[in-house]
């Protein structure tokens, strides 16, 4: 499976490096509503993966028949700050996080930065989970704030 | 508008849509994995630091198919440069080169920045633009549609402040 995981990431990779989802003209274009490229990209790929998660959940299980299993993310202050505080990252790098490994791979030197920040904020997080937690009503240290 | 990657023409985006929902599909279809890539920096830390909340189980568990997967995004930037005029190291960044125009260390030290509100922000919201964006709206979670319209509005004004209200400034 680890193949399998590799090559998914890779064509993901690809499309991202393609779109403009990884060129920080394209998604400053976006936020300055000048390029509708990404909006368009956003759109259709959430239109489709709906439609295609309700089929699958009607299956109820995987290719290899697996039961499914899809667990919802929680919902919590963090929600609200968290994603504030990305869309700011987001603007300011003109990445989000799949993009920063993509613009890796391209050879943007300045992403390996980028890479650095992101690890250190997630790793503040973890540090700091349980003072967060009681400011954000954030969920048991087990569970976390939502996988993705 | 072109790619700062080579000036290439991008993809079209209905063409690009359906291969992300292609690929967010697949990995549920076949692996049962809802497509995220920010717990990605959690399971990156957790192989250095030892913090509890690192070392939860969903991190750890996830850790077989959220490795590879990285690694393949890494791939397929590096196969979608090679592929498209060659790869060399780059410091290129179109419009802040043109707008802003901070050399090599400003741009180290702005990227770490934005890294860090990215890492920080992406983790206390519970996933980025794929888990949330993508798959959770997607799958009509609410948690993700408070999430995304926060990081979209928030993108667009920094983006508006940084580009219409500090760069003219600054010119003037």
């Amino acid at each position: 499976m680890t193949l399998v995981y590799l090559l998914l990431g890779t064509v993901f990779g690809f499309i991202l490096s393609r779109s403009g989802a990884a060129d920080y003209d394209f998604i400053q274009g976006m936020f300055l509503f000048t390029e509708f490229q990404l909006y368009g990209i956003i759109a259709v790929a959430v239109l489709v993966t709906a439609p295609g998660i309700w089929l699958i959940k009607r299956r109820g299980r995987t290719i290899l028949g697996q039961r499914l299993w899809i667990e919802t993310k929680p919902f919590h202050r963090g929600n609200i700050a968290g994603g504030i505080l990305f869309g700011i990252g987001w603007s300011i790098a003109g990445m989000c996080p799949g993009p920063i490994l993509v613009n890796i791979g391209e050879g943007k030197i300045y992403a390996v930065a980028a890479l650095a920040g992101a690890l250190v904020g997630a790793g503040l997080l973890g540090a700091f989970y349980e003072s967060l937690q009681r400011v954000f009503a954030l969920p048991a240290l087990k569970a976390g704030t939502g996988e993705g | 508008m072109s790619l700062i990657l080579h000036g290439l023409p991008p993809l079209h985006w209905a063409l690009a849509g359906v291969g992300i929902a292609g690929v967010t599909l697949a990995l549920l279809l076949l692996a049962n994995r809802r497509l995220g890539i920010s717990t990605g920096f959690e399971d990156l830390c957790s192989l250095a630091l030892p913090l509890p909340y690192l070392q939860r189980a969903a991190v750890t568990v996830g850790r077989e198919w959220r490795l590879p997967l990285l690694a393949g995004l890494v791939v397929g930037g590096f196969l979608s440069a090679a592929l498209g005029g060659g790869w060399h190291l780059t410091w290129a960044l179109g419009l802040f080169d043109r707008a802003i125009g901070l050399g090599p260390a400003g741009k180290l030290a702005w990227m770490f920045v934005g890294g860090l509100f990215i890492g920080f922000g992406t983790r206390l919201a519970g996933g980025c633009t794929s888990g949330h964006g993508i798959f959770g709206l997607a799958n009509l979670e609410l948690p993700s549609m408070v999430t995304t319209l926060c990081f979209l509005g928030a993108g667009i004004v920094t983006t508006q402040i940084v580009y219409r209200v500090f760069v003219p400034l600054v010119a003037l």
